[in-house]
């Protein structure tokens, strides 16, 4: 296989030799990519594949669970992230996270940003005001929630909570935004208004996105990763990757014969 | 026996045509076994409610009549001096005050041990679960015992905060039930959402989770609280009761429970009044307090 | 978009403050605390107790008398009361929490079930003191008039079980005693069958009624045997408490050391005992240590039948 050194953007993250462990059962296999800076990668492939469990490598959420490990190097800012010595909190708060699931905290709109921003900095009360309206102007979401921070983030719609996660993940300024699968529990025009949000976000931050979505991928993609049981079979641009793919179980999945 | 008449009933019954309803005796009997299964179910449950509404008819019935203003701001009195139950319910509240808030936190942090440690306390959690699961349901005059042996006998008197230490013991457990059952319904994607923002966990736990299950947890406080407020035996030996007006943690203090105990056993008319009067206010109080905490239980479910 | 100056950006290096240790020690220490809780009570216990142990050794646990006078101590009569009142509200309980939990889950729609299962659930925290009082004020009365005379000319007659039911109508006694705890742990039992019940797999029922079963038939033949660990286990969890009640059955079981076969002969329970004598006894005498050791062996009934309970429900809760 092949690692694409996809066009002049250097690597925000580059994965080497990544080997991935859930107890006993070997998920990632070997795995190298990289992540160009300022880019979105798509990450597809059939359910199982490693392609999330790649996402959580790339943040350390795996250490939430004892008995799954990472060999293998995974640098980020000059350092081996999946080493030891690793200060997870700062490495989460650079390497933001959106999940599938819209995750509202049972606070208000406010409280839900500014959750994570108190966690690394502190501002005082003008400036998280400034930072709040910011990160929400930038989803979109400013105009529809202005008058109403202060309630509960629960009463918004499914998905103005996932754009909410969306500006809770980037308040706190993180150099990559993974997303799992952010739309699939959403419908058709929410989904349509979080991907032109992507388009808008990766001016400012690196994004690796996993979806089911071949169409999302086509669309939102710059370059896109092909996993299939554990393996990267191919990355290549978006372009390429959807009509001229070099690999026959590439080109099998994108044309549906199987995943 | 009935299997082979299940079975023949199963077959026989779609081409019984007019006869639904197989007529053989062991069908008649079935049937009849059926009704007097289903009258005895009936029965259970008026019978048992019945009694609920006779100890709540006893209790309004001789009871309502105390509820004046002399009991409630007066406080106890030897025999036919009158008197009220002040200093008893003001003690009450004090104890039972007390004890929620020495026994909520402790019962908070042991439910959060429980709900959130399984990683990497697992064997441990499952045998702590199972002591506190005792202590819920462990004989509580003991726990008025083992207070009166640890705190009264080396203090040299009985006092107000020996008593609220017993009650104390019996809220632990009930908070740790529901703290534990109401963080563990937190779904898994908010934890990790808050670790993926950079979150230490204890953070997670106390702001996010905690946060997500407080009202499970109020729930679970108010429910000790209505709990240990009608507590009797953990009381005897460890705050004994006072006759006079005292709301000082060191020193004996009345409660509605004993002061119940002593008056109802008692010979004169007008304090076995005053103890249904006292027993009157603690059910309604109680009762209260789990009504309104089942009505909010019910309208967060919808 | 610049990351600010003050945020920590260093991806190696220690974890600025140690909230996780801390944190992690403090809940420890609480859940040590409750390890304390239980393991202390057994141990002050035992220790009070040493001195009758000493002085009446193993017998102690077999002596019926207790006799401050003559300073001799045995906790046979209350310990046979203990199990006596407990024993008689399981018989009680148990039939009216199954009725009821087959009523609510079975027979009664929904709506109504949602409201009587509450006001059942009500009946559970009414304080014991409370139960105690309607004991002496409704039900030792009743006993006494109706009830216990009823019995003695007619049950009283039977050869063999007749010897249960003779004696003088007080009205309390050992039969009254048992049905206030009945009427106090139905609730509990109730409680744990239904939830059972209600988390059997509807397809179970549903294949059964479809086989032409007749609702009792269910229960009996279906839902019984698939819960029944379980429902022993809620059972035992009732007989812990009645074992361990103070309050209601102080009121009612005439507090009167006696052994006898008569249901209707008052009796003591060690809890009653306790909280009856234990204020005239002064500490490191030997009627102090008497009730210590009575305390210790009620401490063990009751912890012995709940472990029986946990275990049973969490086998069953395992296992689902």
């Amino acid at each position: 296989m092949t690692v694409a050194q996809n066009d002049a953007a250097p690597a925000a993250i580059s994965v080497r030799n990544l080997d991935f462990y859930y107890g006993a059962h070997h998920a990632l296999k070997d795995i190298s990519i990289d992540f160009p800076q300022g880019q979105v990668t798509g990450m597809i492939g059939p359910s199982g594949c490693g392609k999330s469990t790649l996402l959580r490598v790339l943040n350390r959420m795996y250490d939430l669970y004892p008995g799954q490990r990472a060999t293998g190097e995974v640098i980020f800012d000059g350092c081996n992230i999946i080493g030891p010595k690793v200060n997870l909190n700062v490495l989460r708060s650079r390497v933001g996270m959106v999940f599938q699931k819209p995750t509202p905290f049972p606070m208000s709109i406010y409280d839900n940003i500014a959750f994570g921003v108190r966690l690394h900095e502190r501002l005082d009360r003008a400036a998280m005001d400034a930072r709040v309206e910011d990160v929400l102007r930038r989803v979109a979401l400013w105009p529809e929630v202005r008058d109403r921070l202060r309630d509960s983030a629960a009463a918004l719609s499914g998905g103005q909570q996932q754009r909410l996660c969306i500006a809770r993940t980037i308040a706190t300024r993180p150099e990559v935004v993974l997303l799992d699968e952010p739309t699939s529990a959403l419908d058709p025009v929410s989904t349509a208004r979080i991907e032109e949000l992507l388009d808008e976000l990766k001016a400012d931050f690196t994004i690796a996105i996993v979806t089911h979505n071949l169409q999302q991928a086509a669309r939102c993609a710059d370059q896109v990763a092909f996993f299939y049981m554990g393996e990267v079979v191919e990355v290549d641009s978006a372009d390429r990757m959807f009509t001229t793919p070099r690999e026959k179980r590439t080109q099998d999945y994108i044309t549906g014969r199987f995943g | 026996m009935t299997t082979h008449t299940t079975t023949a009933a199963a077959q026989a019954a779609p081409c019984a045509g007019a006869r639904w309803q197989g007529n053989s005796v062991s069908d008649i009997r079935r049937r009849m076994v059926d009704r007097v299964a289903t009258a005895l179910c009936w029965a259970a449950t008026a019978l048992v409610l019945l009694m609920l509404f006779s100890i709540l008819f006893v209790l309004v019935r001789n009871g309502v009549g105390g509820l004046r203003w002399v009991t409630f701001v007066h406080v106890t009195q030897p025999p036919g001096q009158g008197g009220g139950l002040a200093n008893a319910i003001v003690g009450s509240l004090i104890q039972t005050g007390l004890a929620v808030l020495i026994g909520a936190p402790v019962g908070l942090l042991v439910g959060i041990y429980l709900a959130e440690f399984t990683a990497t306390d697992g064997r441990l959690i499952n045998f702590v679960r199972f002591v506190s699961d005792l202590l819920l349901s462990a004989p509580s005059i003991l726990v008025g015992l083992f207070i009166y042996m640890i705190v009264v006998v080396p203090s040299g008197h009985f006092s107000g905060l020996a008593g609220a230490l017993a009650l104390s013991m019996l809220v632990v457990p009930v908070v740790v039930r529901t703290t534990e059952d109401m963080l563990r319904l937190v779904p898994l994607a908010m934890r990790e959402a808050a670790i993926a923002l950079g979150a230490p966990r204890w953070r997670m736990i106390l702001f996010v989770c905690l946060r997500a299950a407080r009202e499970g947890v109020a729930t679970g406080i108010l429910l000790a609280l209505a709990r240990v407020s009608g507590e009797t035996a953990p009381l005897l030996f460890t705050s004994l009761g006072n006759m006079n007006w005292s709301i000082a943690p060191g020193r004996p203090m009345a409660s509605l429970p004993v002061t119940i105990y002593q008056y109802a056993g008692a010979a004169y008319a007008d304090w076995t009044a005053l103890a249904w009067t006292g027993a009157l206010l603690i059910t309604a109080g109680i009762l209260m307090i789990n009504i309104t905490v089942r009505l909010g239980l019910g309208r967060n479910r919808k | 978009m610049e990351r600010s100056a003050t945020s920590p950006s260093a991806l190696t290096g220690a974890v600025k403050g140690n909230g996780d240790a801390v944190f992690a020690a403090i809940v420890r220490c609480s859940a040590a605390l409750i390890l304390l809780g239980l393991g202390g009570m057994v141990a002050v216990m035992a220790w009070g107790a040493r001195g009758a142990f000493a002085r009446f050794g193993p017998g102690f646990v077999f002596d019926k008398a207790w006799n401050p006078v003559t300073q001799h101590f045995g906790a046979a009569a209350p310990m046979f009361g203990t199990v006596i009142t407990a024993l008689l509200a399981i018989l009680l309980a148990v039939p009216l929490a199954f009725g009821i939990a087959v009523w609510l889950t079975e027979i009664a729609s929904a709506r109504i079930a949602g409201v009587i299962g509450t006001l059942i659930q009500l009946l559970a925290a009414v304080p014991s003191i409370i139960f105690g009082m309607w004991g002496f004020a409704v039900l030792v009365p009743f006993m006494a008039h109706y009830v216990e005379p009823l019995a003695s000319h007619t049950l009283g007659r039977v050869p063999g079980i007749g010897t249960l039911f003779r004696g003088a109508p007080y009205g309390t006694g050992f039969l009254t005693g048992g049905m206030i705890l009945a009427v106090m742990i139905t609730p509990f039992i109730c409680a744990v069958m239904r939830d059972v019940f209600l988390s059997m797999p509807a397809v179970l029922k549903e294949s059964a009624y479809g086989l032409g079963m007749t609702r009792w038939e269910v229960v009996r033949r279906i839902i019984l045997p698939w819960s029944r660990s379980s429902v022993v286990g809620g059972v035992m969890l009732g007989l812990g408490r009645a074992l361990g009640e103070t309050m209601a059955i102080t009121f009612v079981i005439g507090n009167a050391n006696h052994i006898g076969w008569s249901l209707f002969s008052p009796g003591n329970t060690i809890a009653s005992l306790i909280a009856l004598e234990f204020p005239e006894s002064a500490v490191g005498s030997l009627k102090f240590s008497s009730l210590m050791a009575a305390g210790f062996l009620l401490m063990l009934i009751s912890l012995g039948t709940l472990v029986c309970s946990r275990l049973l429900l969490r086998t069953k809760a395992a296992g689902r």
